[in-house]
């Protein structure tokens, strides 16, 4: 997957049901951009930045993926491979949980088309 | 992910060696429509589960590498972790109790034939009502036994 693909895989992962007007508000990009962008055209620097930031302010929703991401950076610095080994499955358990409760979504980004 | 998650064996659970349609799965695990159509997807798409469009049972034909994926211990540990955590975090009808309890070697000993009386009372039970109450009614117990500085130690090794 490339750099631009898992932006919007992960923007997407974000506001799953955004229409193609509201991440064009979001991000300030052209609406015809936008779906021209989540149809494979290549992104511009400017543009991938303001699909970041707003992946970003979405996620700044939520003080505890700050704590979370700074724990884990000590953590990959002190803890045995096995210890990491675990925590990684315990966080892929929480997420698998999570996901089979939600609706369930294409991950792909054919329902970006739907504005 | 490693293993089964506890949602995922719970479907295994209540198809067990049937044959089921939907309906019957979901009444048997008494998960969502929505959280048991996705656990089934995932598991048929794993190839844990088959189906011809209507009916779904476990596959027959498991690799002895899957099953010990399914059934090796590291993954069994992290799902005994999986269900110990949303039964200390349970909210109603809650039962849960840990001590750090002084005992000698005599009591030690009462205790352990006490637990061994406990589990012929669970397994019978058990045996006695698994036909009539499905899957989703059936209670967790679980229990241990540890020394403390064992698992403190095991605490600052990180085992």
């Amino acid at each position: 997957m490339t750099l631009q693909e898992k932006t919007l895989h992960r923007y997407r992962q974000l506001y799953p049901n955004q229409p193609l007007r509201e991440i064009s508000a979001r991000t300030g990009i052209q609406i015809t951009r936008v779906f021209r962008l989540f149809n494979g055209k290549i992104m511009k620097v400017g543009e991938l930045e303001a699909f970041e930031s707003a992946i970003n302010a979405k996620i700044a929703e939520n003080p505890s993926f700050a704590k979370l991401s700074s724990v884990v950076e000590e953590a990959s610095t002190i803890l045995t491979n096995e210890e990491l080994a675990k925590i990684a499955e315990y966080v892929a358990r929480k997420v698998s949980a999570k996901t089979f409760g939600r609706f369930y979504i294409k991950p792909n980004f054919e329902s970006a088309i739907i504005a | 992910m490693k293993g089964l998650s506890s949602l995922e064996r719970i479907i295994l659970e209540s198809i067990g060696k049937q044959v089921l349609v939907f309906e019957e799965i979901q009444n048997q695990s008494g998960l969502h429509e929505n959280v048991c159509f996705n656990v089934i997807q995932a598991l048929v798409i794993r190839g844990l589960v088959s189906t011809d469009g209507a009916r779904y049972r476990i596959s027959e034909k498991l690799s002895p590498l899957m099953i010990e994926e399914i059934n090796g211990k590291e993954a069994k540990e992290a799902e005994y972790l999986e269900l110990m955590e949303a039964l200390v975090a349970q909210k109603d009808n809650r039962i849960f109790r840990l001590q750090k309890v002084a005992m000698d070697s005599r009591d030690e000993k009462i205790f352990i034939a006490m637990l061994s009386n406990l589990e012929s009372f669970l397994a019978d039970a058990h045996k006695k009502a698994q036909s009539t109450v499905p899957v989703k009614e059936r209670k967790v117990i679980f229990w241990g036994l540890g020394e403390v500085h064992q698992l403190m130690n095991q605490i600052v090794a990180g085992n």
